[in-house]
């Protein structure tokens, strides 16, 4: 107790030191003086005096440092007292005091969780190195929109070789694979990285070492680096795995090293989690399969970003050159940070900023309390006041009240948000970026502790000033009524515009959420089971294998009692990145071809097990066999690009895949969300299976089997035509569909939550305000009653002065949504920033909210007696 | 201290002083120790160095209250004055004393008829 003591008073003591010492100084300067005129008065000359008076009035500093002492356990007692008045004074009014409290601790709870998870995804810095230098490097195409490509293995080995401004550059492919075999086999993914990879993001591996620079040569050597995770569910964390063989995609690797646990790879694009990493080589090879790769690089520490930026640029322009594909093409470079963060960014900013708004309303929350509570011991305050208390020291009190109100808001806030955070974790779009790293930590405590004490410093202020005047006000009797005529207005008036904004934006979203659910997909989802299956391995080498081994697959499923249908196709709907292409009519002039378009390759039934309609033609046959000539089905949104006014059926494409080729429609397919919702669809050209088999397939089964029993028996058909293979990525394609709006219902949910929160902050605070108003006003509403004033009238009296407070709140809130619902603009779908709709239904809700909060002041006050003008206080 | 005659004020009376020398009127640091080195005959002498936390801790106490005002010959200082409290812990400490000292007295006083 003694030390906390001891440093509240040092702490106290620096803080009022400038006073301080300014009135010992003088004092002491002052007591001086007059001794030394004693002395002169005495006979002594000046100079003489002034020595004897040095002399006798002794050590000046131990003078002063006694005297600190007393000055500063002077204010330290004054903030106990103030602190014991302030506990004294909330209980005995306990409701004033859990209300307070309560509010504050909402508003600071809802903050700090979300804060939290912005500090998490957002702030915190990468876990690397130096992370600002990180870059992701990507090729663009300036006038095409399309700024973030992946890039060809040529222009990677050119940036990297010709660049001078960056430390190291790495490509980066993710890397789906087999590992183990039969009996047991499992799908990891991993990646294949440029062997500088580790040592550009500056991380090292806990065992063994990381790739060596030789091991991209020659196709790339057979050594592989495990994830910590994968080492322990694996290897059960085994020291000396080094040096031991792991079996991948049927091929043996020698482990070389393991990842310490606290490397977290970046997760970008479409690069995810990663349980091991190779050694990706460039190879004559894949020198031509075009641009498939992600690019990091560390710029330079004396390197600017923007001058690195322009260096890469300059390479891609010589790149444009020497190279026809080249053509049109540059380069562009993004922070590592804000390429993971990416679409994560704006809805966690929109919510951080409306939770702010929601705390905003509940310190005005709160200020009114406490404005209230100083109002009820007006009297108190200018009796104090007569007897000889000083403003500041009232004041003070006041701001000391709020302070102990914030102290245990915040305290109850922060317990509040370490559940809070759990709940959000739940709720979180599973696609979020860094949610590992969202936790309730030091710099998040250090920001709620600021914006608490922020917030308990305005809230007291605000009482204070606007309720301490009310102490001698209340002695001047008419003028301080006359002011309290207008207090509170503003607040009603704040409070408005605060929950009119907060709802309105979660009418955006959530009208956005609803359209989103409600966009005609082009399937059906419902009962479709999809599931992924690959082959590796010598024995799928031919084309051949592939495709009996799929097309056996198939057949078995089909058999399965409760199979409606089954197909197979490259890649899922709502599957993420996959193939496109430009193309264009194979009739027309070669130039021109800019018609982007979606590759899938798909078996016959793929409409049919979907109810994708078939507009046109029909689907694949058995003429699509592997050396037959390619034929393609299209969309209809392929179709009206390129023959609008003509029968498609029977035209040819001309594709660049495959060196080329020239496949003739045979069908006419609705269009299909192969993306998601959101993204509309555009062309899409289906090639068939049989006549190009890959390498992994998606099944999709239409059954009344629930999903974990089908993963079963496609196991089950898988293993016994190859006990080495392992099906993987089983779902319920509806569950994919509603994942993917799960960034959409995170943020409508968050948003809804916290508008009704506001709705209800605005009703009691609206109230409290004309509760108080009506009972400070009964003398005056008396008289009016006693002159004869209608119930009526002194209901309208009342009401009026809401309605006008409010609809300016209005106004001020609709301008302020305009703004913010402009701003985040780019996550809403269907409707404008500026939709009619929510606007006008959210500023009449608001408005019924306040007529609502006023009505039951407003009729008390048409109930007060007239008796009361009689009545003196 | 070297005069004969002259001590320092007791321990635990400081204060008491203090308040009385103010219960004359509102008067800054110096001016007290003159009315007390007066009113004792010179008999007391308060040193700077325990007059000030003195006052210090009697205005913390809420005893005294201190605002900076003129002296008679157009100087600025710091006067303290008595508060209502400072009143009655006056009265208070005076009671005490005077009980105290009778005490004293009577003790010094035994067999002496």
């Amino acid at each position: 107790m003694r030390t906390i003591r001891d440093a509240v008073m040092r702490v106290l003591g620096l803080a009022r030191r400038g006073t301080m010492e300014r009135r010992l100084e003088d004092e002491m300067r002052f007591h001086l003086d007059m001794l030394t005129q004693q002395h002169v008065r005495a006979g002594r000359s000046p100079s003489e005096a002034r020595r004897a008076a040095l002399a006798e009035f002794g050590g000046v500093e131990r003078f002063k440092d006694d005297a600190r002492d007393e000055y500063r356990s002077r204010l330290l007692d004054e903030l106990l007292q103030d602190i014991r008045y302030a506990i004294r004074v909330i209980r005995r009014n306990p409701g004033f005091g859990v209300a307070a409290a309560l509010t504050f601790a909402l508003g600071i709870g809802a903050s700090t969780a979300i804060f939290s998870v912005v500090h998490g995804v957002l702030l915190r810095p990468l876990p690397y190195k130096d992370p600002d230098r990180l870059v992701v490097l990507w090729e663009r195409q300036p006038g095409q929109g399309n700024d973030r490509n992946v890039v060809s293995v040529p222009n990677f080995e050119a940036w990297r070789s010709r660049a001078r401004s960056f430390e190291g550059m790495a490509a980066l492919v993710p890397l789906p694979a087999t590992i183990g075999g039969a009996p047991n086999p499992e799908h990891v993914m991993g990646a294949e990285v440029s062997p500088s990879y580790f040592e550009t993001l500056g991380v090292r591996p806990a065992l063994g070492r990381a790739f060596a620079s030789s091991e991209e040569q020659n196709g790339g050597a057979d050594v592989i680096v495990l994830s910590d995770g994968f080492w322990r569910s694996h290897f059960a964390a085994d020291p000396r795995v080094v040096g031991r063989s792991l079996s991948l995609d049927g091929r043996p690797q020698t482990i070389v090293g393991v990842m310490p646990a606290s490397f977290d790879p970046p997760r970008f694009a479409w690069l995810n989690d990663q349980a091991f990493w190779r050694p990706f080589a460039p190879t004559e090879n894949n020198r031509g399969w075009g641009r498939f790769l992600l690019v990091v690089g560390r710029v330079r520490a004396d390197v600017p970003v923007s001058a690195a930026l322009r260096e890469v640029q300059g390479i891609a322009a010589q790149r444009a050159t020497e190279d026809r594909g080249n053509e049109g093409w540059s380069a562009n470079m993004v922070g590592l940070a804000a390429q993971i963060t990416g679409d994560a960014r704006l809805p966690l900013l929109v919510l951080l900023g409306a939770v702010c708004l929601l705390l905003l309303m509940a310190v005005t929350n709160v200020a009114n309390l406490t404005l209230g509570l100083v109002r009820r011991r007006e009297h108190e305050l200018a009796v104090r006041r007569a007897i000889g208390a000083t403003w500041g020291r009232l004041l003070r009190q006041i701001v000391t009240l709020s302070a102990v109100v914030g102290a245990s808001g915040c305290l109850i806030g922060s317990i509040a948000a370490v559940g809070g955070v759990h709940a959000l974790l739940a709720l979180l779009p599973p696609e979020t970026p860094r949610s590992d790293s969202i936790r309730v930590d030091a710099p998040v405590l250090l920001f709620t502790a600021s914006i608490s004490a922020i917030a308990a410093l305005v809230m007291g202020a605000v009482a204070a000033l606007r309720g301490g005047g009310s102490g001698a006000a209340s002695l001047r009797e008419t003028g301080g009524r006359a002011a309290a005529r207008l207090r509170g207005g503003s607040l009603v008036t704040a409070e408005v515009a605060l929950g009119l904004v907060l709802t309105v934006l979660a009418g955006l979203t959530m009208r956005t959420f609803e359209k989103l659910r409600s966009v005609d997909l082009g399937f059906d989802a419902d009962h479709v089971v999809v599931a992924r299956v690959g082959v590796s391995g010598a024995r799928y080498r031919t084309p051949e294998a592939r495709a009996v081994f799929f097309d056996q697959v198939l057949s078995r499923v089909r058999a399965l009692p409760g199979v409606q249908a089954a197909s197979a196709v490259s890649t899922r709907p709502f599957g993420g990145m996959a193939p496109a292409t430009t193309l264009g009519d194979a009739s027309a002039p070669v130039t021109g071809d800019s018609v982007e378009a979606d590759v899938r390759y798909a078996d016959a039934d793929l409409f049919r097990t979907l109810h994708v309609p078939l507009v046109a033609g029909s689907s694949f046959d058995a003429r699509d066999a592997l050396d037959a000539p390619p034929r393609v089905v299209i969309n209809r949104t392929l179709a009206r690009r390129l023959w609008p006014s003509e029968n498609p059926i029977g035209k040819r494409l001309r594709v660049p895949m495959f060196n080329g080729i020239a496949p003739e429609v045979i069908g006419v397919v609705g269009d299909v969300h192969l993306m998601d919702a959101r993204t509309p669809a555009r062309g899409a050209i289906y090639l068939a299976n049989a006549r190009f088999p890959m390498d992994a397939l998606d099944l999709v089964v239409r059954t009344n089997a629930d999903g974990a029993a089908m993963a079963k028996s496609l196991q089950a058909i898988v293993t016994a035509l190859d006990p080495s293979l392992p099906v993987y990525s089983v779902t319920m394609l509806d569950d994919m569909v509603g994942r993917a709006l799960s960034r959409d219902r995170f943020t409508a949910a968050l948003l809804g939550a916290f508008a009704l929160v506001s709705l209800l902050l605005a009703a009691v605070g609206i109230y409290g305000v004309f509760a108080g108003d009506v009972a400070q006003r009964r003398k005056e509403i008396g008289i009016r009653v006693a002159l004869g004033a209608p119930s009526g009238g002194v209901v309208a009296l009342v009401m009026r002065r809401a309605v006008t407070r409010a609809v300016l709140g209005v106004a001020l809130g609709t301008g302020a949504a305009l703004l913010a619902a402009r701003a985040m603009r780019s996550l809403l779908f269907g409707v404008g920033a500026a939709d009619p709709v929510s606007f006008v239904g959210v500023a009449t809700l608001l408005l019924l909210v306040a007529v609502a909060a006023t009505l039951v002041p407003a009729v008390r006050a048409a109930r007060v007696s007239p008796l009361v003008a009689i009545r003196t206080d | 201290m070297g005069e004969k005659g002259r001590g320092d004020v007791l321990q635990g009376t400081l204060d008491m002083l203090v308040l009385k020398s103010l219960q004359l009127g509102p008067m800054h640091g110096w001016g007290i120790t003159e009315r007390l080195e007066t009113g004792s005959e010179r008999v007391l002498q308060v040193g700077q160095g325990s007059l000030y936390p003195a006052l210090y801790r009697l205005e913390r106490q809420g005893y005294v209250a201190s605002d900076w005002g003129t002296t008679e010959n157009n100087r600025q200082a710091r006067f303290y004055k008595l508060t209502a409290s400072g009143r009655k812990r006056l009265a208070e400490e005076r009671a005490t004393w005077a009980r105290m000292s009778r005490a004293v007295d009577l003790v010094l006083r035994m067999g002496e008829g």
